[in-house]
């Protein structure tokens, strides 16, 4: 009976049911109708209905369709967002009075002209007639003035650009706004891409009341959470905030588009290393992000089709010194610990495609001074420089703290460089992996703050100043972009002079001043100028911004100058 | 009705013990160092938002305060709203609960299914090359983390052979069917849409497995183990001097007692599935709570966190009294036990 039962061999029909069920599925999964599945759950369909719970991949015939992945969670409303991905979002969603340029100037956008008074305190745009926000009423004057009136109100996202530099906006009619500034503002007209406009009359429609805002309720934060109200040149057409944002192409769009443009623009909410390649491998991921390690670009690039980008987004990484902690307070080991590290073994080995920097912003910003010598690996020099220090003799009694960010595991190839030749001259360095959070914690007071840490930090427009601004300004100590307690009276006001400063050229040169400046004291170490690398599908996308890249954060994904050939 | 005092008796101290989480992580996320409102608005928020947020967030109260503010919000369903989605958390996790569920229940599923068979098969083939294939692969199913089993199957089934999605829970070209449930297998079949059904099915395919193989691995020696003790009893030799059928004695007599352990483990690794599968949602791009989750303990989204933490406590208690039930129907000797507890 045993026998005869072990003779019923159970895996043989287990192994036909598990095979018919993968064929099953595989054949019913992905096709219906007209609906066809490539790869990894890339369709094409003729009908092209809207997609819900899915992700990117699927594709009307015909179709343009652009899809890349970014780091999430994404936040589209305009008075709060400030990552690339917001940015990005925002970009192709509204619009502003201006536009930047890679060279840093502005162009008309919604503002086709605009004066400035002859004291530099009033600024008078000029609308264009005829722009059309997405629900199909015209843009006015009474909608910046909203737009900005809310982003102030606010006080998140880029609200920060224009405080205590606006005194008032005024509307005169429906094709003028007037700004009026309480000091002069050299770089006004670059920070003013980031007032992003928004329908006035449709936020308040949605404003939510019992908000922290008074009569304006909530101010439609709810609502432009989830949607938006804007007149860029796309619209969201799906937003599923955990993994997606869906943006088609808006017919009624006021300024030029590249003809091949896509129809749908897709935002992914993901880095995996593995869905990324999968994704782009399959077509169903057209631009990577850029936070794929250096072996992933590798990976990426061997595949049919793809090739890296890889462009200057005017950011840069700064191992940040306390100058008010033992021993990074003293002048002569802050020197020392920049002659510690090899920055052509960082700039391309550990993080390959980047550029040595010339001084302490990107040399792609306008008012970069290119002259200033990059820094160089030094070990005499560093041993000399400890010998002058104050430290010297006593090094051994104060270790220099090193928190490296844990979310970005190509920082501790630096720690462990900087902490082997430091222990070549006898200085100890001690490294600390670090969650950002606790990093954002520990930076807020100085005595908290450790000696060393390692942050990347980007412009918010497109003009050196924006980077010392952030960088060495007295007012943003405490924030995690200004870890060196610098505190420096002298580079406070020529910061403050030089913002104040009209003239371009004039002002570019006062850059340059404050950064040679800052290089003598040395507050950071300008490790290297940062370089976004994007794995993207080149075989059926002109990335024509690539040409010309512009380094302020998001308009390298302006979709409209993105040509892509249908699917 | 003695089992039902037991459940009852079960629910009153699951109580106890949500309440006792709670307070836990309520505070261990309160401690962590961490601004979370400074981490929510950036460096350049101006003082008067973060003060605003401070005080939404009651963080400008001292601790116990803001627990009792959070527990009266919370026990009316309001668990305030998240720093990541700037939305009520209540609503995040209506959107996110049911997916990592319906992957859960998936993998379950798998988990169970796939274990018991190939503990049986394993079993009743003692000590043959299946039985020594089964249990090697048992052994690397258990110590192989989920996370490696999602990419080699992403890899294989997807990147060589395109013979499944790689992301999301529905193909982008097809409409999700009306949300009754939120599982998306349910809701295509309530909606009588047979196409989304079997999409949805296909996508759950490579992530639920990958999910699984840990639980189901355990599940198959589990079984296996128990089987052959069972097979090796006496009362086995005397049915079969019985002539009683072998496929009888197999099924009925010998493995409704064997699965009695693995029932037992199947609860627990059922409510773990809810909490583990944060990678295989991440690689998968698996809009689920798990991943909800982790994305909040790493941005400091203090309600989020807590609400989180709070629903995966409700969901693991649960998942163990209802281990509870179904092994006392298994087997009479504990119903006569609970009855005994209840009393």
């Amino acid at each position: 009976m045993r026998s005869a039962l072990r003779r019923r061999t159970l895996w043989v029909p287990l192994l036909s049911l598990a095979t018919a069920l993968v064929l099953v599925l595989q054949g019913c999964g992905g096709s219906s109708g007209g609906t066809e599945t490539g790869g990894g759950g890339a369709s094409v369909s003729e009908t092209g209905g809207a997609a819900s719970e899915g992700q990117a991949g699927g594709a009307a015939e015909g179709k343009r369709v652009l899809r890349a992945t970014f780091a999430w969670p994404l936040k589209i409303d305009p008075a709060i967002g400030t990552d690339e991905a917001a940015s990005t979002a925002l970009v192709n969603l509204y619009s502003s009075l201006v536009y930047p340029t890679a060279s840093g100037e502005v162009q008309p956008y919604v503002a086709e002209s605009w004066d400035v008074s002859d004291d530099h305190l009033t600024y008078t745009f000029h609308l264009r007639k005829g722009v059309k926000f997405h629900d199909g009423t015209e843009l006015t004057s009474a909608d910046v003035k909203f737009s900005f009136e809310r982003l102030m109100a606010i006080g998140q996202g880029f609200s920060y650009l224009f405080k205590g530099r606006v005194a008032s906006v005024e509307t005169p009619d429906p094709y003028t706004v007037i700004f009026k500034l309480t000091k002069p503002f050299g770089p006004f007209l670059s920070t003013l891409p980031r007032l992003y406009i928004v329908n006035s009359a449709l936020v308040k429609a949605n404003e939510a009341a019992g908000g922290a805002y008074g009569e304006n309720g909530d101010y439609g934060m709810a609502y432009l959470n989830a949607h938006d109200a804007g007149s860029g040149a796309y619209e969201v057409e799906e937003f599923d905030i955990a993994t997606h944002i869906t943006m088609k192409k808006f017919p009624d769009f006021f300024a030029e588009r590249d003809p091949d443009s896509p129809d749908e623009f897709t935002m992914i909410g993901t880095t995996e290393a593995s869905t990324v390649r999968t994704g782009m491998a399959n077509g169903t991921i057209d631009i990577s992000d850029q936070w794929q390690t250096a072996e992933a670009y590798d990976a990426l690039a061997k595949l049919p089709g793809v090739k890296v980008a890889a462009f200057a987004d005017g950011g840069q990484m700064y191992l940040m010194m306390n100058t008010k902690k033992a021993p990074t307070d003293d002048l002569h080991v802050r020197k020392a610990l920049s002659m510690l590290l090899d920055y052509d073994v960082i700039t391309k080995d550990i993080f390959p495609g980047t550029q040595i920097s010339h001084g302490p912003v990107s040399g792609v910003l306008p008012g970069a001074d290119a002259t200033i010598p990059a820094l160089s690996f030094d070990l005499d020099g560093a041993k000399a420089e400890l010998a002058a220090s104050k430290y010297a003799g006593k090094l051994d009694q104060y270790p220099v703290v090193f928190e490296w960010t844990a979310e970005v595991p190509s920082e501790e190839k630096i720690a462990l460089m900087l902490q082997a030749n430091a222990q070549k001259v006898g200085l100890n360095v001690k490294i600390v992996k670090t969650p950002w959070t606790t990093i954002i914690e520990h930076v807020s007071k100085p005595e908290t703050t450790p000696n060393l840490v390692s942050i990347q930090v980007a412009p918010d427009y497109g003009e050196a100043g924006s980077m010392l601004d952030i960088k060495y300004s007295i007012a943003n100590q405490g924030s995690w972009q200004e870890t060196e307690w610098l505190g420096d009276k002298e580079i406070d006001s020529m910061i403050a002079d030089a913002l104040s400063t009209i003239d371009t050229q004039e002002r570019l040169a006062k850059y340059k001043a404050i950064e040679r400046k800052v290089m003598e004291l040395l507050p950071s170490i300008p490790a290297f100028d940062t370089v976004a690398h994007h794995a993207y599908r080149a075989d059926y996308i002109t990335w024509k911004q690539l040409d010309d890249p512009i380094p302020v954060l998001g308009y390298m994904f302006d979709a409209r100058f993105i040509a892509v050939k249908p699917h | 009705m003695s089992v039902l005092g037991f459940v009852y008796r079960r629910i009153l101290h699951s109580i106890v013990v949500l309440f006792g989480l709670s307070v836990l992580i309520f505070l261990l996320v309160r401690v962590v160092p961490g601004d979370p409102v400074k981490l929510a608005l950036g460096p350049h928020a101006s003082g008067e938002a973060v003060a605003l947020m401070r005080a939404q967030l009651h963080l400008d109260k001292p601790l116990p305060a803001q627990y009792v503010y959070w527990l009266a919000d919370a026990l009316h369903g309001n668990f305030g709203e998240s720093l990541q989605t700037r939305r009520p958390v209540s609503q995040d996790i209506a959107q996110y609960l049911p997916a990592t569920f319906e992957l859960a229940l998936f993998a379950g599923a798998v988990m169970a299914t796939g274990g018991i068979l190939l503990g049986t098969l394993s079993a009743y083939r003692k000590d043959s090359w299946i039985d020594n294939l089964v249990r090697v692969l048992a052994y690397l199913g258990v110590v192989t983390p989920a996370f490696v089993f999602a990419v080699l199957f992403m890899l294989f089934f997807s990147y060589f052979e395109h013979w499944f999605p790689n992301s999301g829970r529905l193909d982008p070209n097809l409409v999700a069917p009306p949300r009754i449930t939120g599982l998306i297998t349910v809701d295509s079949l309530l909606a009588g849409d047979w196409h989304a059904f079997v999409n949805a099915l296909y996508h759950l395919v490579l992530p639920g497995v990958a999910l699984a193989m840990a639980g189901l691995s355990q599940q198959a020696r589990i079984v296996r183990a128990a089987l052959v003790d069972y097979l090796a009893q006496d009362f086995v030799a005397a049915h079969r001097t019985y002539g009683i059928p072998e496929w009888k004695i197999l099924l009925r007599y010998a493995l409704k007692p064997s699965l009695i352990p693995g029932v037992s483990i199947l609860g627990l690794d059922f409510a773990a599935l809810m909490g583990n599968a944060f990678l295989v949602e991440l690689i998968f791009n698996w809009p689920g709570l798990s991943r909800y989750g982790i994305e909040a303990i790493l941005q400091k989204d203090v309600n989020a966190v807590a609400a989180t933490v709070l629903v995966l406590g409700v969901v693991f208690t649960a998942a163990n009294i209802l281990v509870d039930v179904v092994v006392a129907g298994l087997d009479p000797r504990i119903r006569l036990r609970m009855g005994r507890e209840a009393a």
